[in-house]
């Protein structure tokens, strides 16, 4: 699967790196960055993160 | 440098404490343009957008509030559940119970409550139209504000009165005679844990895949949310959920008073009901401020922050702004940038789905049904900082 943020609507407000810490950080900068594409065994952590972001900037497919 | 050599460097001060402060004051006009943070009697109060959206996400910042209780010398039932709620917890504590609430509070398990919503407002709305006013506080916002959560609870709606006076009973706590009320606010937190307790009995002996069910079922593994923080969640929905819906909508409803014309342009487009909804928070946001506490010494803005100051993000100045908002007048159709009214970063309103997902619903009913509303009398408003809100709004309209 893979994964996309439309950086467009982000708001940094890093409710995906506390649902699904492996697939999103944040850097020293304070700039997001996530694991562009992923094996089934964390779909399920994927998934998650989109429902909690608050902008509903992420992108699965 | 501490607090004290600020006052040096001829920051603006404010008295936010002050029952006549006002957020939305000359005074905080002034101080926004003279600098990027005021004192105040209570540590710092940030004034400009930019300062704010970057203070919300601070790694050297944590939420302020959780030493309410201990500030105001009181301990008990009340703060214990204070102290150890979501909202008080940082880091990886406050990362675990984020993580095990969140399915209950996921769009998809919102988006099957919408229908009730409409089902709420209209019953409410069906019962005082026919007069042609009513007190938009006591007959609308306040028992749609409960309703919501009875819903969300899966109780029926003739329990709202309880739920909203056990509420509004513990909900003293956060005012200034916290100490006084405290016999009050500890039988209240008893009897809404009691009352939880039985909602979590009930739900176990008969599952099923609502808001109560999505919790138990994270309390399935009792090291990820224990039987506790089940309960402490559960009761932080209640008591966070309906005094900030009701005021926001009552709040809504007198800035649209003020701005006729886009009461009756949302009227004829109610697909504009959720930008509604953000504009409104944008302009008169419930939550004027949230409060954050360094951890640390750092520098911000050249300005040192000791360890301990207390920092009170002002999201009502914030998104005023004339620096991010050129013409900041209230138009529901304009393309905005976000604003504060749910926080931001890591302590984001958990409860905003549902939130705007209930006020949409409602300001787009309300505005097909009561034409011209207008104030019907003396309007009766919490002090103009803090969590703010009217407590009483006699309107007259022309139903429709
Ligand atoms: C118009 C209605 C609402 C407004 C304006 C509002 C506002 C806020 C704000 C500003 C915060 C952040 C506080 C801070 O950072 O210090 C917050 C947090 C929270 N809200 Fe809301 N809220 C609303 C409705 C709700 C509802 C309906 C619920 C639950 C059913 C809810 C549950 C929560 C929870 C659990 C938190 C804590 C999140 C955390 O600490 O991670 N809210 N809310
Ligand atoms: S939760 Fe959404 S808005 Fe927040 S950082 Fe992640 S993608 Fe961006």
């Amino acid at each position: 699967m893979k994964v996309h943020v439309n950086m467009d609507i982000c708001l940094l407000h890093g409710q995906c790196v506390i649902a699904a810490p492996e697939i999103f950080s944040f850097d020293d900068n304070g700039d997001l960055h996530w694991v562009e594409v992923i094996d089934d065994s964390q779909v399920a952590d994927a998934e998650a993160a989109s429902d909690a972001c608050p902008e509903q900037a992420i992108i699965l497919g | 440098m501490t607090q004290d050599s600020l006052v040096a460097d001829n920051l603006p001060y404010l008295d936010i404490s002050d029952p006549g402060f006002s957020i939305r004051s000359d005074a905080v006009m002034e101080a926004r343009e003279a600098s990027w943070c005021a004192r105040t009697n209570y540590g710092l109060a940030v004034l400009r957008y930019d300062d704010v959206q970057k203070l919300l996400r601070h790694p050297k910042l944590r939420q302020g509030s959780y030493r309410w209780p201990a500030l105001n010398d009181v301990t008990g039932e009340f703060a214990r559940w204070w102290e150890s709620m979501l909202l008080s917890q940082e880091g990886d504590n406050h990362a675990r119970l984020r993580r095990m609430a969140n399915p209950a509070f996921s769009p998809k398990l919102i988006t099957t409550l919408a229908p009730k919503f409409t089902e709420l407002a209209t019953m409410l709305i069906d019962e005082f139209a026919p007069k042609g006013e009513c007190d938009f506080i006591a007959e609308f916002t306040e028992p749609y504000a409960t309703g919501v959560i009875c819903e969300l609870l899966g109780l029926p709606f003739e329990r709202w009165r309880e739920l909203a006076d056990i509420a509004a009973e513990m909900g003293l706590a956060l005012g200034v005679t916290f100490k006084k009320d405290l016999p009050t606010i500890e039988a209240a937190t008893k009897r809404l844990f009691d009352y939880v307790e039985e909602l979590v009995e009930a739900r176990r002996a008969a599952p099923k895949d609502d808001f109560i069910g999505m919790l138990i079922k994270a309390n399935e593994d009792k090291s990820q949310l224990s039987d506790q923080e089940l309960l402490d969640m559960i009761v932080l929905a209640i008591f966070g959920g309906i005094d900030t819906t009701r005021n926001q909508l009552g709040l809504a409803m007198a800035t649209f008073i003020e701005n006729p014309e886009q009461w009756a342009l949302l009227a004829e487009q109610p697909e504009l009901g959720r930008a509604a909804v953000e504009e409104v928070m944008r302009v008169r946001p419930t939550v004027t401020w949230v409060t954050r506490e360094a951890v640390e010494d750092f520098t911000y803005n050249d300005t040192p922050i000791e360890k301990g100051t207390t920092l009170h993000l002002f999201s009502q100045s914030a998104t005023s702004d004339p620096r991010v908002f050129d013409d900041a007048s209230f138009d529901i159709t304009a393309e905005r940038k976000a604003h504060f009214g749910f926080g931001g970063g890591a302590h984001h309103c958990l409860g905003h789905f549902i939130a705007r997902g209930d006020m949409t619903e409602a300001l787009k009913l309300l505005s097909q049904r009561l034409k011209n509303p207008r104030f019907n009398g003396e309007v009766e408003w919490l002090p103009d900082s803090g969590n703010t809100g009217a407590i009483r709004m006699p309107i007259a309209f022309d139903p429709a």
